[in-house]
């Protein structure tokens, strides 16, 4: 049974002979593995061009993707680190891998995939549908991560990864840095790849993208451009509906805000009443926290889902003001506005419901909810969910508290003071 | 006489059932038990119990004998051999298959051009210097790692945090417990496995009195830990996945770890992880190692280190067999389910049998 | 080729109880050490040697013996010899009583009981031991043809006073260190220890060095098997010289191929009580300061007995930093060679991007710029530990500085490889026995080699085989890596990562196997 005892006692046992074989086996392998020491997927970190995003675009062949390349290259930067420069490949091909195998023949480094932040989309694949064929490269092949970002792009996904920023960063960096600094705005969906395929996965539900798209001076923003028609800057914006892999039609802004009220998705957000109609006074504010619940409710024959949004907010600014106010006439405004903040909630939501009536197309995740809630019901309906989309029953229940004004009660008016209360 | 101390069998105990379970398992118990599929790991990790405890108490009636010769006391020197020889013949398949698996894991995931020989013969190097240093060595080496293993999981668990989806886990219950209850039966290979190990230490565990109570706890603790280890990991797939990825990804724990991004330090950790993974591949692998020696100890009553190069040799050999990766994760579910649970799960309960009628005729 | 054997026999080979080095040879006066003593004799085999000196006298009375007193000038205390033997014995002595019974036979008795005041004073019956004697420094009478001799203690020579050890310095606790003169050594150890049951068991070693050397345990707290077998293993040195303690540890560790330190050892009284009421044997040698404690595990080479004095709080960060620093100096070289050639991927875009700038223009591969680094380190650390200590303060700026930076801005090195191993080589200065530091950096070597052909699977390759080995070991019976595997978790939690406050420790932390775990505290 003791077939190798440690003992002191073996040792002497041991004939030199096996020790022999032992030791000439071990120089054996170590000679092998020393000897034969190639350079199996060895590469050196300086000659890797990492790539940082990827675009698809239709190619002019029918079958054929334009799929284009942004590679980030290191200056030799001295003692400041690293700056990176742009270097952005195109290339047609029926493949991702055809088409790296294309661009390789002209950029002398070996291309890094694991550095890839962000998969464009170009409308026009977009809207022809069949792009999950181009993502399938990007998640069966072990150097990509499944935390990239997908985003639909308006017009061509070459446009904007070619796009020359004023802030002469990559556009690929460029359009990470934006969706992840999202939480702030909380104004278009974080889509990861992870997510996305999570999604497509649930069959019900409809995966939607953000939209990315170029901003040319004058379009809402304005700056310098050092062109003219020529678009310097990059902005997210509204978000795409896709059935499956095929984009059925644009949510605009505030149809997208709504969808983040209703996916519990707002972590902070800006948010004000000017359109409001109603009322003379006007806030705006920073939305602190949001909670979104769902509840499966049921008024006698017909089953609802009911949406109910809490939220708390910071009033900022405040419009509109003549006069000012006693403290209790402010507790008062202060009410007022939170009435008015939950109407605008609900109004960005009921949009989002009313485009997803129009387009019958469960991108609001209703079926999902459904299903973990009430799953006996979700198994009568699941077959004919496609035709209910349109006319299920939602409700909404949305709650604000104000928790502060900022740093002052009543604003300066100019009106002869009646002194301060 | 080498010995095991009953702390020591625990660690060994779960590294061995752990072993590399944890990468497959989750879409194993998704595929059939769907949704719910994370409940069902515990459950067939539970047979280990009475299993092991059958095992224990054959123990201390034979001590310092493992299951194969008190098998050819029972059923008698013929009956008693062909038994030995298919635990050995399961023994050396799986862990030649389970070698091949240490090659597929890493060129898949980490070193795609390296050639898979350099990653088996890493493997078979450690475990044949490991199965030279003897058995307490080996105990020694599943206390330190096993540790550790648990650590770089729970924080691969943790850290993929904050990637879970929305609801994925409701409904709970949504399909009943039949799911449950077929899942369970997909993971009970797993613990059969871990019993062809259990039936040969024994005869390296102390018998005394006091010892055999903390054994039977070990036991208990055993299967507890693999089991709330590779219960996470499934619930943790799930939550990020969502079922249809979760069956669809090959290894979903790797996938999760090329997930994780801490701030902006470190992005992705499979590679470190897959350093930890490599332990629990030895621990594994050289358990099976391990079994084949007593297997071929107790058949053919031959030992020593040229046959231990000749085990080594036969891993390679069918590790070489088959390269070919969805064929081998396929080869590895059949050998599981089909010969290596049908024997173990048949032979442990009738020598108990048998043993037990024996000591009640008088023996 | 044949380096690589050795190297690689650590895996086969057993050491075994008895080794002799070199046979001693034989010489002219082998023959005359069996006779009987004699003045005469004694005078043929040392008088070649002008530090021996013969000091030839009449005993007074009517006997007239003639005496001849034979000391080592320079190893006694002169002093003493003029005072409490020659005066005695030629001047004083013609008064007294008993100095007409003397005769040739009894002279001997007679001086011993009634002539010689002064402790050290013994009769001594063989010619060897009367050589030996006269060599170690004490003083020899030979009364004429008598066959018996008296010796006198009276060892005095230049010491090195109890300074604190360079070697082993720390900031709290005390600051004596043992001395190259095994009694002060022994003086020194007892005045921490004043228990009967404190052992100290003498031996003698070295053929021709006739080295004296003393084993210390304290009985009932240390392992009975542990101490008969140090004693075994010391009783079976054949050498003919033994200068330093170097050369008992080579030759009384269990796994001799292994590069890392089996034994223990000290400079420090404080640590060496320490050690010896956790139940470990002492070897101490005449002749060094270095003491050998026995047995030995890794643990104990990352720990320091100060940590023993300080607060425990802060004791046990400091141990955190130590293992985190021992760690980091293994992996880091090959962790980052891992990283930049075959994982770009776990590193983040922003800090792949400056990597991969610092290196630009970088001249070689990842593994090669990193061996090469380590080597200079090693140069560097070699040229500045044996010089006087303000040049090698000034080999150490000038190499780290002047060298690492001239290297960057030639563009030959990348700043981030400087930061590495600069970092490494800060990391292994945290590890507090030099020995471990050594095996440490050896380690460091093939894990570079293995990451730079295999990646991370190589760094695992080569860890997993380091801990097989580590756990392999065993220092005279004793589990190299207890207290972590085999498991003893009072040790554990009391004494090895974290240390237990005093009062908190109701029995001693059983880092081995003891005999009495019972204690009020360790110390």
């Amino acid at each position: 049974m003791d077939v190798f005892s440690l003992e002191e006692e073996s040792g002497c046992l041991m004939k030199s002979s096996r020790k022999k074989y032992m030791t000439g086996l071990m120089i054996f392998s170590l000679f092998l593995i020393l000897s034969i020491s190639g350079c199996w997927g060895k590469r050196e970190v300086e000659d890797l061009a990492p790539l940082m995003g990827i675009g698809f675009d239709l190619g002019e062949k029918p079958g054929t993707y334009l799929v284009t390349q942004q590679y980030a290259k290191t200056k030799k930067g001295g003692n400041s680190g690293a700056e990176t420069e742009e270097r952005t490949l195109g290339a047609e091909a029926s493949s991702v891998r055809e088409a790296f195998d294309i661009v390789s023949k002209a950029a002398y480094r070996t291309p890094f995939m694991g550095s890839l932040k962000v998969i464009v989309i170009g409308e026009d694949v977009a809207k022809a549908g069949g792009f999950n064929n181009m993502l399938d490269f990007a998640q069966r092949f072990a150097e990509f991560r499944r935390s990239m970002y997908l985003v639909i792009a308006r017009g061509k996904a070459e446009d904007v990864l070619n796009l020359k920023l004023r802030s002469e960063q990559l556009p690929a960096l460029y359009i990470r840095s934006i969706i992840e600094g999202g939480h702030e705005l909380s104004a278009f969906p974080m889509v990861r790849l992870g997510h996305y395929l999570t999604v497509l996965g649930t069959k019900s539900t409809a995966p939607i993208l953000p939209v990315v798209e170029a901003v040319k001076d004058g379009d809402r923003i304005h700056y310098k451009a050092e062109k003219a028609d020529e678009a310097g800057e990059i902005r997210i914006e509204g978000a795409g509906v896709l059935n499956g892999d095929q984009l059925v039609d644009f949510l605009n802004d505030e149809e997208t805000k709504g969808y983040m009220w209703l996916e519990d998705d707002v972590f902070n957000r800006l948010i004000n009443t000017v359109d409001l109609k109603e009322s003379t006074v006007k806030f705006s504010g920073q939305v602190l926290k949001s909670n979104t619940r769902y509840k499966v409710k049921s008024d006698g024959e017909n089953i609802g889902l009911n949406y109910q949004v809490r939220t708390s907010i910071a009033i900022d600014e405040v419009l509109g003001l003549d006069r000012q106010l006693s403290g209790s006439d402010w507790v008062e405004l202060v009410k007022e506005a939170e009435e008015s903040f939950a109407k605008v909630i609900q109004q960005e939501c009921e949009s989002a419901i009313k485009k997803q009536r129009e387009l019958g197309f469960d991108f609001l995740g209703i079926g999902r909810h459904i299903e973990q809630r009430n799953p006996k019901y979700w198994k009568s309906l699941k077959e004919r969910w496609k035709q209910e989309v349109s006319d299920f029953p939602v409700s909404f229940d949305v709650k604000v508290t104000v928790h502060h004004t900022g740093m002052s009660s009543s604003s300066a008016t100019n009106s002869e003071g009646e002194g301060q209360d | 006489m080498e010995r095991i101390s009953a702390h020591q069998f625990t660690t060994l105990g779960a590294g061995v059932l752990l072993g590399t379970t944890f990468l497959p398992v989750a879409s194993i118990v998704a595929l059939v038990g769907g949704r719910d599929g994370w409940m069902s790991v515990l459950p067939g990790f539970a047979l280990g119990i009475p299993y092991s405890l059958m095992i224990l108490s054959l123990m201390k009636y034979y001590p310092r004998r493992n299951l194969l010769q008190i098998s050819e006391e029972a059923f008698g020197r013929w009956i008693g051999k062909l038994i030995g020889i298919i635990y050995l013949l399961c023994a050396i398949y799986l862990g030649g298959l389970l070698l091949g698996q240490v090659g597929d894991i890493y060129q898949t995931s980490i070193m795609p051009l390296t050639p898979l020989w350099i990653f088996f013969l890493g493997g078979i190097i450690l475990v044949l210097y490991l199965t030279r240093s003897g058995i307490e060595v080996f105990a020694r080496f599943s206390e330190i790692t096993f540790p550790l293993i648990v650590v770089a999981i729970l924080l691969n668990v943790g850290l993929s945090i904050p990637r879970i989806e929305q609801g994925e886990l409701l409904p709970i219950l949504g399909e009943g417990l039949i799911p449950i209850f077929k899942g369970s039966l997909k993971v009970i290979p797993f613990v059969m496995t871990y019993m062809l190990f259990l039936a040969g230490v024994i005869a390296y565990l102390p018998t005394d009195k006091k010892a055999i109570g903390q054994l039977k706890t070990g036991a208990w603790k055993i299967v507890f830990w693999a089991g709330i280890l590779d219960t996470l990991i499934a619930l943790i797939q799930m939550l990020v996945f969502g079922p249809t990825e979760t069956i669809r990804l090959v290894y979903g724990l790797l996938a999760l770890g090329k997930m994780v991004e801490v701030s902006r330090t470190v992005s992705g950790v499979e590679s470190l992880f897959l350093g930890v993974w490599f332990a629990a591949a030895v621990i594994k692998i050289g358990s099976l190692f391990f079994v084949a020696i007593w297997g071929l100890e107790s058949v053919f009553g031959i030992k020593g280190v040229k046959w231990r190069h000749v085990i080594a040799i036969i891993f390679l050999g069918i590790a070489f067999k088959n390269v070919r990766a969805p064929s081998l994760i396929n080869e590895i579910g059949l050998v599981g389910e089909y010969i290596i649970m049908p024997f173990v799960s048949l032979w442990i309960p009738v020598l108990w049998g048998v043993m037990r009628w024996k000591r009640g005729a008088g023996y | 080729m044949s380096s690589w054997m050795k190297m690689l026999k650590d895996l086969t080979v057993r050491p075994k109880g008895e080794r002799r080095i070199r046979k001693s040879p034989s010489f002219s006066f082998d023959e005359d050490m069996n006779k009987p003593i004699s003045g005469q004799t004694v005078k043929e085999i040392l008088s070649k040697s002008s530090d021996i000196v013969f000091r030839e006298f009449n005993f007074p009375g009517k006997s007239r013996i003639p005496c001849m007193l034979v000391v080592v000038d320079g190893l006694v205390d002169k002093n003493i010899l003029d005072q409490f033997v020659l005066k005695p014995l030629m001047v004083d002595l013609n008064h007294h009583p008993d100095l007409e019974r003397v005769t040739l036979a009894n002279v001997i008795d007679i001086t011993i009981q009634s002539f010689l005041p002064g402790i050290e004073i013994k009769k001594i019956v063989k010619m060897e031991e009367a050589v030996s004697t006269i060599l170690s420094g004490d003083a020899v009478i030979f009364f004429g043809e008598s066959s018996e001799a008296i010796s006198i203690g009276a060892r005095g020579w230049a010491n090195r006073g109890v300074n604190e050890p360079i070697a082993e310095s720390i900031v709290k606790g005390p600051h004596e260190g043992f001395t190259e003169t095994l009694r002060i050594n022994t003086s020194l150890l007892r005045r921490k220890i004043k228990h009967p049951s404190l052992r100290i068991i003498s031996l003698k070693l070295g053929d021709i060095s006739n080295t004296e050397l003393v084993v210390v345990y304290i009985e009932k707290i240390a392992n009975k098997d542990i101490v008969s077998e140090v004693l075994l293993r010391l009783s079976k040195i054949k050498m003919d010289s033994v200068i330093d303690v170097g050369y008992i540890e080579e030759m009384i560790e269990d796994f001799p191929y292994s590069p890392f330190p089996q034994i223990a050892y000290t400079e420090r009284p404080d640590v060496l009580a320490g050690k010896l009421l956790e139940g470990k044997v002492g070897i101490i040698l005449d002749g060094t300061p270095i003491v050998l404690v026995v047995p030995a595990i890794l643990m104990e080479f990352l720990n320091v007995n100060e940590d023993y004095y300080q607060r425990a709080m802060t004791a046990i960060l400091s141990r955190f930093v130590r293992y985190v620093g021992s760690f980091v100096a293994v992996v880091a070289p090959s962790t980052y060679i891992a990283v930049t050639t075959f994982h770009q991927e776990i590193i983040p875009t922003d800090l792949l991007m400056s990597i991969s700038a610092g290196r630009q223009g970088v001249p070689f591969p990842a593994l090669l710029e990193a061996l090469t680094m380590t080597i200079v380190l090693e140069i560097l650390q070699e040229a500045g530990l044996r010089l006087p200590k303000p040049i090698g303060q000034t080999i150490g700026i000038v190499g780290a500085l002047i060298i690492g930076d001239a290297a960057v801005n030639a563009g030959l090195v990348s700043p981030l490889m400087v930061i590495i191993i600069g970092l490494t080589a800060v990391a292994s200065y945290a590890i507090p026995y030099y020995d471990l530091s050594l095996a440490v950096r050896l380690l460091r070597f093939p894990l570079m080699i293995l990451a730079g052909i295999l990646g991370f699977f190589g760094v695992a390759v080569g860890l997993y085989a380091i801990l097989i080995h580590l756990l392999g070991l065993r220092s005279f019976g004793v589990p190299y890596t207890s207290p972590i595997a085999p498991l003893r978790v009072r040790a554990l939690l009391q004494d090895t990562f974290v240390r237990a406050p005093w009062w908190a420790l109701k029995r001693r932390p059983q880092l081995i196997d003891v005999q009495e775990p019972r204690s009020k505290g360790k110390g």
